[in-house]
């Protein structure tokens, strides 16, 4: 009996798989990256500047060939050592960091060109064309040159372009980098409406966390050049691989507190002189727990109020507050070192002593954090 | 009462700062006047002068005068010779130049191919022009070791051959502008993700962001190729082929005839309104397209090199030794030869022709120099002046101006700068001054405009809150980034005020020949050997300032950044038009 995988492996290839991938001039830009993206399934690229997404996304596409590694599209090889299928017959819809819109042509005729490309007559891809500016509430901008465009406009326009594919597999490279937060907002939802409607696959390159964990089924976290982890939002956020993974995917506090095992899946930790038993993921370590474990600590993890059960009355000075609308970081001095912590609503607490609380804990080997 | 006596004192102050404000204000108010109005007064004096001058003269013929000048058959055959030579070398010259600017601008290792395409921009045309008779002519190296001899050489077909060898690097040059500034390759690569493949992407997106590029670059090219002198000089009169530029000297040198006098003037000024109506309407047009331009799109990533690099290399390579490794190889050996019809063997060298030209041309040498020398200074001054003066609504106008009084061909600018100021400066150092401003004050204000435009907007308003007065603010935070620009723009003004020949020709007398003249005189005497002495001397000072220039731009970038080096990209002359310019920001004059 095969395997139910296997045998939906066999039946759907994935929408990408690149195998021992490496790209780069001199020195590689990306180094022996293993990522399949299934059918329908949006990844989430998140990575610092210069680690490597956007030539990750450049070779997808086809703009260099890979030095070692290779590139399936679709069950098929595109690239691979000295051999590139070249861009125009890879299928894939893609959103540039810049718009890259040309300057020449109006919206109408930009969103008409991918159509005319696959040999539409001009007036059935015009047609066309126009249908899809009207999905985007972009129709009364059809004439307009890219230059007539604000940002949020011109990236929407690049999005219908991309939409006029007709891909099998869209690529993102950080369309909101030059966006404010509203406009945003506006192109994630359009992303992930238009995801949703053709089934297609999605990669999706960022370095804000926020975006990447609310857009994605899977994130990949890079990290110069490598891939540092690959797992669910929920996972990567919960349960980073090191230290790195844990500051690209949302803020985190590390204490140095010494831990002992508890009983199954929770661990006691000492800070100052009080005690919390909570429960504890570790992550795995490469070397021996000699060096002893370090305690990662989301600020939602802890609580500002002391006393709950087994969770300890953990001693320590609020030193600064910061309002931020929907909720409010606390950053409390602790015997373990500096911790934050993200509470509800507005200010409840003015600086100085405080009691709190852990809920959950992250434990990594000390090695990790270099 | 004292706190009221120091509130009364505090606002005298306060009235007293105002006034000196306001006094402060007045004066810069004056000063910049004061400044506009010389600015004005010298482009009056450069360049409208000379051409109301040349406007009066044919007035004077009346409408009758003028149309019997220009149909007689000199003037006739002269002009169909001028269109039809600039036709095809513009022809020529934008196609080759943009299909290398594209085939070499996209690839790693651009440097080399830039330098060897752009490299005859550095050699006087005469000189390249005497090369090429003396490399491929009869008698000549090729005839001699190979019997072969470019067939036209002397004629219509080597003036092309010759003038395209010039303007094919102005379009490169032009184009490759154009590729910086308005083809981002992100652009090419969306065309791509959208289903175009290489070559419809080439006709569908890169070609038409470079349709002002490329029409500039062949209004350029035409500009220059229908006032060149010297190629149809060195090329055309043995042949008895004449253009209008090589007529207006004929007939000002051969005959003294009032009738042929205003003969010439007719034909000068139907030369000028020739180059203007190509370039003049097209220039204020790309002045006001330019905002929509890019100025920092990325760079292109780099791969490692293909086959594709490898033949354009080849070809490049082929090229260059053609058009002018052979020929000035060519040349130094006839410098070097002992006389005519000898072998350049090293039984037969000497280095007579040197001493020989450096007796008869030494006085000339330095005179072209310091000539040269004071150009350079005067150029980027005036150049700054002009754009620091002209903004706003004046901007596009004024910079056309500029750029027309270098459009306009030397020797009909010649012609009008003699009818204007002969009278009291004939003959003299002084008139040939004159003329070296007005034509090359374009290119002392294209590279310092460009600078200017790139400034950041914030910048004074950031000096003056740090404390700094006006006139501080502009010399601590705007002169020093335009300090590049104006030594390009000085250096450049050098080469080409040193190399000048057709207005020096026209306006020279006795005991002012520049060096070029006394070259050109000395190849009108038939002594090869001495000619060919004096176009090196001309020539390897520039050549080797350049090809150091070249060499030192090239080297700190490899030591301190072994990764891919992001391109060198030209500065963009602000319209293309001025590309003149262009050359400035290119890579062997840093």
């Amino acid at each position: 009996m095969v395997p139910v995988t296997a045998t939906r492996a066999l039946r759907t290839p994935d929408a990408v798989t690149c195998a021992g991938l490496s790209v780069g001039y001199g020195r590689p830009s990306l180094a022996g990256l293993d990522l399949a993206v299934a059918p329908g399934e949006t990844v989430a690229l998140l990575g610092s500047s210069g680690s490597g997404k956007t030539t990750l996304l450049n070779a997808i596409a086809g703009f260099v060939t890979p030095l070692a590694g290779e590139i399936w599209l679709a069950g098929a090889v595109a690239s691979a050592p000295g051999q590139c299928l070249p861009p125009e017959r890879r299928r894939i819809g893609m959103v540039f960091q810049d718009h890259a819109l040309w300057p020449h042509l109006s919206v109408l005729d930009t969103v008409a060109y991918p159509l005319r490309r696959a040999g539409a007559s001009k007036a059935a891809a015009r047609q066309d064309a126009q249908v899809i500016l009207e999905q985007l509430n972009l129709g009364p901008l059809a004439q307009r040159r890219p230059g007539q465009l604000s940002g949020g406009e011109q990236q929407r326009v690049g999005l219908a372009r991309a939409l006029a594919c007709q891909p099998a597999l869209y690529l993102f490279d950080e369309p909101t980098a030059h966006l404010d937060a509203s406009l945003r907002a506006a192109i994630l939802e359009e992303v992930a409406r238009r995801r949703h409607a053709d089934g297609a696959a999605a990669i999706y390159a960022t370095h804000d966390a926020a975006e990447a964990l609310a857009i994605a089924d899977r994130v990949a976290v890079l990290h110069s050049g490598c891939l540092a982890q690959l797992a669910t939002p929920a996972d990567v956020y919960a349960e980073p691989d090191d230290l790195t993974v844990a500051r690209l995917t949302g803020p985190v506090s590390v204490l140095d507190a010494p831990v002992s095992p508890a009983a199954a899946g929770k661990a006691t930790i000492t800070i100052g002189a009080a005690q919390a038993t909570v429960p504890c993921t570790a992550a795995p370590a490469s070397a021996p727990a000699s060096a002893g474990l370090a305690v990662l600590v989301r600020p939602d993890w802890a609580r500002l109020d002391g006393g709950f059960d087994g969770s300890g009355d953990l001693p320590g000075t609020i030193t600064e507050i910061r309002f931020r609308g929907p909720h409010t970081d606390y950053h409390v001095a602790t015997p373990a070192g500096t911790l934050l912590i993200r509470e509800a609503g507005p200010p409840q607490a003015d600086c100085g002593p405080v009691r709190w609380s852990l809920l959950r804990a992250r434990l990594m080997p000390s090695e990790h954090l270099g | 009462m004292r706190a009221a006596a120091a509130k009364a004192a505090a606002a005298k102050a306060a009235a007293a700062k105002a006034g000196t404000a306001k006094a402060g204000t007045a004066k810069a108010a004056a000063a910049k006047a004061a400044a506009a109005t010389l600015v004005a007064g010298l482009i009056a004096a450069l360049v409208a002068v000379p051409l109301v001058s040349l406007a009066r003269i044919a007035a004077e013929a009346g409408l009758t005068g003028i149309w019997r000048a220009l149909s007689g058959p000199q003037a006739r055959v002269a002009i169909l010779h001028t269109v039809a030579v600039a036709a095809v070398v513009t022809v020529l010259a934008v196609t080759a130049g943009a299909a290398l600017a594209l085939a070499i601008e996209r690839r790693p290792a651009r440097t080399l191919p830039r330098l060897l395409v752009a490299g005859p921009l550095v050699i006087p045309e005469f000189v390249l022009g005497f090369a090429w008779s003396q490399a491929y002519g009869p008698a000549g190296l090729s005839d001699r070791l190979a019997r072969l001899v470019m067939p036209g050489l002397f004629g219509p077909a080597g003036i092309i051959a010759v003038l395209t060898v010039y303007g094919l690097p102005l379009a490169y040059l032009a184009v490759t502008a154009g590729l910086a500034a308005r083809a981002d390759p992100a652009l090419e690569r969306a065309a791509r993700a959208a289903g175009a493949g290489g070559w419809t992407a080439l006709r569908t997106v890169t070609l038409p962001l470079l349709r002002i590029p490329l029409l500039a670059a062949a209004a350029l090219v035409f500009v220059t190729a229908a006032g060149s002198f010297a190629v149809p000089q060195v090329l055309g009169t043995p042949a008895g082929f004449a253009t209008m530029p090589t007529l207006v000297y004929d007939d000002l040198a051969l005959s003294a005839s009032p009738a042929a006098f205003t003969g010439l003037t007719v034909v000068a000024l139907a030369l000028v309104v020739l180059v203007l109506l190509a370039l003049g309407p097209l220039d204020l047009w790309l002045a006001r397209l330019r905002p929509s331009a890019r100025p920092d799109a990325p760079p292109a990533r780099h791969q490692s090199r293909t086959t594709g690099d490898r033949v354009v290399s080849v070809i490049v390579w082929a090229y260059a030794t053609f058009a002018a490794g052979i020929p000035m190889l060519t040349l130094v050996l006839t410098a070097l030869t002992r006389g005519p019809g000898l072998l350049p063997v090293p039984a037969n060298w000497t280095l007579a022709n040197f001493s020989a030209g450096f007796s008869g041309g030494g006085a000339a040498l330095l005179r072209s120099a310091g000539l040269a020398f004071t150009a350079a200074i005067l150029a980027p001054l005036l150049g700054s002046a002009v754009a620091s003066l002209a903004r706003g609504r004046w901007r596009g106008p004024l910079a056309t101006l500029v750029t027309l009084a270098y459009a306009i061909p030397g020797s009909a600018l010649a012609v009008g700068i003699i009818i204007g100021y002969g009278r009291w400066l004939d003959g003299s150092v002084t008139i040939i001054l004159l003329a070296y401003v007005a034509k090359f004050w374009v290119f002392g204000h294209r590279p310092v405009q460009a600078a200017l435009d790139r400034l950041p907007p914030g910048l004074t308003r950031a000096a003056r809150l740090s404390g700094a007065g006006s006139a501080t603010a502009v010399r601590t935070v705007v002169l020093p980034p335009l300090t590049v620009a104006m030594t390009t723009a000085a250096g450049l003004v050098f080469i080409l005020a040193f190399h000048e020949l057709t207005m020096s020709t026209i306006l020279y007398g006795p005991g002012t020949e520049t060096f070029a003249v006394v070259i050109m005189n000395q190849q009108d005497l038939g002594g090869i050997g001495a000619t060919a002495a004096l176009a090196v001397i001309l020539t390897a000072p520039v050549v080797a300032v350049a090809a150091l220039a070249a060499w030192l731009a090239r080297r700190p970038s490899r030591s301190a950044r072994p990764a891919p080096r992001p391109p060198a990209r030209p500065p963009v002359p602000p319209s293309a038009c001025g590309s003149p310019a262009a050359p400035g920001g290119g890579p062997w004059f840093p």
